[in-house]
């Protein structure tokens, strides 16, 4: 009935509104399309549409996937499904937050003078408003100054992976990069693996480099390392869903909406679900089917070794697959049955200490998960992202290894995975169908510094690491390769390669002349620098990646002589920036948008501006081409064409054409192309490695699953925190060479006894929408403080919270030796004891360094990451103390720092432009 | 008529309807309907959410709660000039000329559903949409409806809906709401049975709940878990029974769920 009723997806509208469609989500790979209605240039409503206002039903069937269940069909359907975010996105670019104009840190001056940047004011002073061309004055002569005096590789582009909007040709998140290149070089900062890095680091080494050739996530390297119907075979073949370390409810707040539909068709046809989590999860809450069972943070993989345990003392696995499928499984045997030199079984009383599901419970999931076709679903959070997550990472991995992973259900579904059907004329699980973005997104420079490093390498000058470590696009061997900042001669050369004929084919040369251009470039060695200025396109780095209050101390130096950020709203790291250049928002832009990554549908949009831009905002692409006309190549960046011919350009270059014509895109402005009829063909998730292992090999040194990885030995042979399988490892003191004593059983938790669990919250994704005042008024998105600062909620259990005299809505302090963030207590069930969950994201609002009144739990996770070797972040799972804030601790942080608490604060949406910028 | 059905047995509790009614009213003048609804603090359709039960069964429900759209609306009685009024679809509105200083209006309702704006001193509530209904607009049912991508709420012409089984807040106020119910939270109790000695989940151990309001059973599954849903507030005696084994509790759902944790059988 509402499909009828709901209205024309496009066009004008009665007489005053005229609608444009826009692809809006928090993330790069677009959206669920929206409708936006506006009325003199200003935004009227954002809503779903409909695609049978546009096509006909006899159109969209060939472009309409299905999954079949006995009697039962599953379809996209033909309302669109945006994200939470998309719905409220009016609050989001009229927000009290915009940057509306270039912004000028009122106390530094251009010049690199100490005595003039007044560094340690960063994060303290406020902003002046100033013009356009004072911005790019600044930007031009500190740009000049500083390469001249110290190269082109003293500038750290930071954030490639951009402001996380959807956009095009307008992105961010290397257009600076872009800029740079044009210029000589710059240092890349490296997106570090982030919501993977369990499976990253760890199963990697067991089950190959994976989706995307790196992700980790796993992916046959036979379909070009893309995951296939994983979720269709799920659904036909899989009796038990199991979800570690993943929120479906929650993370569809990133595309769609779609997956609370998929998961009701799953409870229709009567799948089964459990859920292992420190935090009852916003889908265990909802669904009825949901079986969940609390755990304590970051102690997984205890309980998967009890799993195994189980497993293989009632014969309960897959022998005869592990035989013919993996190596090394007898070590793993060996260590769960306690037949190694450790000498302890791994029993479910032995997990149940530590991990605090009771014995019963563990042998109950053990049997749910061996007698039932169990697949394994992951979406970010949980001990996934906590330090040493390459050992649950790892865990993990094993337990659909010993099931017989790619059997019919016996899969993992992850983002990446989570494409229904598979289009005639699709690149990948998650490509666009036209790309006409600029950013040097996941190039490589000659020098880098992986984001996890930025501090240290700011604080000491050098910093040392393994792998790039990027998210996507590397093999697991790169784990293997040192890597240094700044760039010496020795990691410049291992960068090029060693001639060989497999990287002479790879670069489509001879060996001759391979040795000579690795020796043309060895002559030619770039002289590397130092960086002293920050440029950052995804200033959110302080509370989306680790140790932000020790980033923090490393931006407050005067080795940065200048820090600029691009960003649309005035927030986290650019209240640390001295220049902050104003951005459009998506739907402000003159941009073709389409969806390609865990959408209903995937589609090729046309996606003009839906209203008036905002102040004087401009897209990083046209920041990048402004700057370029002042150095002369400008030409270089927008290649002379206008954005209309930029748009025209991704079409033309693309294989929509072969589906629809230019001009008929034009007229209907969106496009859903055709499900491959021969689709069937490619066989689903590892199902090719299940039923043909020699012909499907993994792209691990054996090629085959590897529970014990001679690479990992023979390489890093005595990294006791990553071994060459997987362990119990808990860490211990610094100086015994641990990286880490974030758990019950070691000293630090003596002082912090309780385990912070920083999962992703419901209503923002990572830093995004904490100033969206229509999602901070839902109950426990917020909790007012009695001195009326909404405060990020404590989510704690009445046990905990009595044991400290907390009540329901105190502040409440959390600390470690990393410092002190501000909260207020929300007391609830859904929290095992011994953890609190902060929700991770809420936007820093600094009293003085290393004292924070946001909320921002990620200021004092980790300075270290996940182990010796891997330099991911470790941002969940870490020890904290919580005390209530008394009114007397409370008065002296006001008389100490004044400043901040005068600050002007608006409750609805918290700290806000008005806070930071001088009138 | 027109008339709402909300099926909370389909609530995901995403509060997209919250987060619509919000897009469609806040800063947007759909006079003569309705006034603009300040940024915060008014809900015209609020997600009210209860959690329940206790670790490990804990459950969330999430209930969107709007204007009732009463038959017999206290809100129009309380009202001077005719400033309630209802439209021949039976929609009740406030009309935002003539309801000027009505606190009265905020006051009569027994739902809370009407706010106060101190800024244009007028009081608000859901419209229904009205202004969309009536056309002209892009989209013709309300936001709330058309955001929801799970169908919990729809609308239309009341003998059209199906409402075979639905309640009504508070039927005994006597105001004959429009706005219909499905999955009203009932009770429930809940536990994981366990043998204490072999240290095993107990599977299909037979689980009755009796009292004066009735006799309720469930099994219990693959995780020893029993779920006695739709339950009463009521006293009850609780036999747990599996093997030859029997555990008796007394317990009561009068103020809330149950959330029994680990039960031993023993």
């Amino acid at each position: 009935m509402k499909e009828e009723k709901s209205g024309t997806a496009v066009g004008a509208c009665g007489e005053l509104e005229t609608t444009t469609l826009q692809s809006i989500a928090c993330g790069g790979t677009g959206g669920d399309l929206t409708a936006v209605d506006a009325k003199d240039g200003k935004i009227v409503r954002i809503r779903p549409i409909n695609y049978l206002d546009t096509y006909t039903e006899e159109e969209l069937e060939p472009s309409m996937w299905k999954i079949k269940v006995g009697d039962e069909v599953f379809t996209p359907g033909y309302k669109s499904a945006p994200n939470y975010f998309a719905l409220a996105y009016k609050n989001r670019v009229y927000s009290k937050n915009r940057v509306r104009y270039p912004l000028k840190r009122v106390d530094w001056e251009p010049g690199g003078d100490p005595a003039k940047i007044n560094a340690a004011n960063r994060g303290k002073s406020k902003f002046e408003r100033i013009s356009w061309d004072e911005a790019l004055d600044i930007m031009e002569s500190e740009v000049k100054r500083i390469v001249e005096k110290y190269g082109p590789y003293s500038v750290l582009t930071i954030g490639e992976d951009g402001h996380r909007e959807s956009k095009n040709l307008h992105a961010g998140g290397g257009m600076h990069s872009t800029f740079m290149s044009k210029l000589g070089g710059y240092t890349r900062e490296v997106r570090t693996p982030d919501s993977v890095e369990g499976w990253y680091w760890g199963a990697k080494h067991f089950w190959g480099s994976g989706c995307n050739k790196g992700l980790g996530m796993p992916a046959p390297p036979q379909t070009g390392y893309n995951p296939w119907h994983v979720l269709r075979d799920i659904s036909e073949h899989t009796e038990l869903i199991a979800f570690a370390a993943g929120d479906w409810e929650l993370t569809q707040n990133y595309a769609s909406q779609m997956w609370s539909r998929l998961l009701k068709f799953w409870e229709k046809v009567g799948k089964e679900f459990v859920i292992v989590d420190p935090f009852c999860n916003y889908t265990a809450v909802c669904h009825d089917t949901m079986k969940w069972i609390p755990i304590l943070p970051n102690t997984d993989a205890a309980l998967d070794f009890a799993v195994m345990y189980v497993w293989i003392t009632e014969d309960l696995y897959d022998k005869e697959y592990v035989e013919t499928h993996s190596v090394g499984f007898d070590k793993v045997k060996a260590y769960v049955l306690g037949e190694d030199e450790e000498g302890i079984a791994k029993t479910p009383a032995w997990a149940a200490e530590r991990c605090g599901v009771p014995e019963w419970t563990i042998k109950a999931y053990a049997r749910n998960r061996a007698k039932k076709v169990t697949a394994s679903v992951h979406f970010s959070s949980g001990a996934i992202k906590g330090p040493y997550s390459h050992e649950p990472g790892r865990t993990h991995a094993y337990l659909l290894g010993m099931q017989g992973f790619g059997k019919p259900g016996v899969q993992q579904a992850f983002m990446n995975a989570s494409l229904i059907g598979k289009e005639t004329i699709a690149r990948s699980t998650s490509s666009p169908f036209s790309s006409i973005n600029q950013c040097r997104m996941f190039y490589p420079s000659e020098q880098k510094i992986p984001r996890t490093l930025v501090a240290e390498a700011l604080k000491n000058g050098h910093a040392e690491w393994w792998g790039s470590p990027a998210i996507v696009y590397v093999e697991t061997s790169e784990q293997f390769q040192m890597n240094s900042y700044p760039t010496t001669p020795e990691t410049y050369a291992a960068a090029l390669g060693t001639v060989s004929p497999e990287l002479a084919r790879s670069q489509g040369k001879s060996l001759e002349d391979l040795q000579a251009a690795i020796d043309e470039k060895l002559k030619n060695m770039p002289e590397f620098n130092k960086i002293h200025m920050l440029w950052s396109e995804k200033p959110c780095n302080m509370n989306c990646w680790d140790g932000g209050f020790n980033y923090q101390d490393s931006i407050r130096t005067d080795e940065v002589e200048f820090f600029v950020t691009n960003h649309q709203w005035l927030e986290n790291d650019s209240l640390f920036a001295d220049l902050v250049l104003p951005v459009t928002t998506c739907v402000e832009d003159n941009d073709a948008m389409g969806g390609s990554m865990v959408v209903s549908v995937r589609h090729d949009s046309l996606t003009p501006p839906a209203c008036d831009r905002v102040g004087e905002s401009k897209s990083d692409f046209e920041i990048a081409c402004e700057l370029g006309e002042r150095f002369g190549v400008r030409d270089q960046i927008d290649m002379g064409m206008t954005q209309d011919e930029w748009i025209r350009y991704g079409f033309e270059q693309s294989r929509l054409g072969e589906e629809i014509t230019w001009e008929e895109l034009n007229e209907k402005l969106f496009y859903i192309p055709k499900q491959d009829p021969d689709q069937d063909q490619v066989l689903p998730g590892m199902r090719g490695f299940y039923e043909d292992p020699e012909n499907w090999p993994l792209d691990t040194p054996s090629g085959k699953l590897e529970f014990w990885s001679e690479a990992l030995a023979e390489n890093f042979p005595d990294d006791m925190e990553r071994q060459p399988m997987a362990k119990w490892i808990i860490g211990g003191p610094k100086e015994d060479g641990w990286s880490h004593d974030e758990t019950l059983w070691g000293e630090r938790c003596h002082d912090y006894p309780l385990l912070l669990v920083a999962n992703p919250a419901r209503f923002r994704v990572h830093v995004q929408g904490d100033d969206i005042k229509w999602f901070r008024e839902i109950e426990n998105v917020k909790v007012k403080g009695k001195d009326g600062y909404s405060y990020e909620p404590i989510w704690i259990n009445p046990a905990d919270a009595a044991a400290r005299g907390i009540e329901a809505g105190d502040i409440v302090k959390i600390y470690n030796d990393r410092g002190t963030i501000l909260t207020a207590a929300y007391l609830t069930e859904r929290v095992i004891p011994g953890a609190v969950m902060v929700h991770k994201g809420s936007r820093v609002d600094p009293i003085a360094p290393h004292l924070d009144r946001g909320g921002a739990a990620n200021l004092i996770s980790p300075n270290n990451q996940v182990s010796k070797h891997c330099k991911g972040f470790a941002v969940s799972g870490y020890l904290v103390e919580a005390a209530k804030v008394e009114d007397a601790e409370m008065d002296r942080w006001k008389q100490d720092y004044p400043d901040a608490f005068a600050r002007d604060y608006d409750p609805a949406i918290g700290i806000n432009y008005n806070s930071w910028v001088v009138e | 008529m027109k008339a709402f059905l909300i099926d909370l047995d389909k609530c995901v509790g995403c509060h997209d309807c919250q987060i619509g009614c919000k897009d469609e009213h806040v800063g947007n003048d759909w006079s003569p309907y309705a006034k603009p609804q300040p940024e915060v603090g008014q809900f015209w359709l609020k997600v009210n959410q209860y959690e329940r039960g206790a670790r490990p069964h804990v459950k969330v429900t999430y209930m969107p709660v709007m204007c009732n759209h009463c038959e017999n609306a206290p809100c129009m009685k309380a009202a001077k000039d005719g400033a309630v009024y209802r439209r021949e679809d039976g929609l009740v509105l406030i009309d935002p000329v003539k309801a000027k200083g009505q606190k009265a209006i905020v006051e009569a309702c027994p739902y809370h559903a009407v706010y106060w704006n101190d800024e244009l001193n007028i009081p608000q509530k859901c419209t229904g949409c009205t202004h969309l209904l009536d056309g002209g607009h892009p989209i013709s049912v309300p936001r709330c409806v058309d955001n929801c991508h799970v169908d919990v709420i729809t609308f239309g012409e009341e003998a059209d809906l199906d409402l075979d089984g639905t309640e009504v807040l508070h039927p005994e106020w006597g105001t004959k709401p429009r706005v219909f119910y499905r999955g009203l939270p009932k009770k429930f109790i809940a536990a994981t049975v366990y043998d204490p000695e072999t240290k095993e989940v107990v599977v299909d151990a037979t689980v009755t709940a009796t009292g004066e309001r009735g006799t309720f059973t469930a099994t219990t599954d693959d995780w020893g878990d029993f779920w006695l849903r739709g339950l009463p507030d009521a006293d009850w005696m609780l036999t747990i029974e599996a093997g030859g084994k029997t555990k008796s509790l007394e317990v009561s759902t009068m103020e809330k769920d149950l959330g029994l944790g680990d039960v031993a059988l023993v």
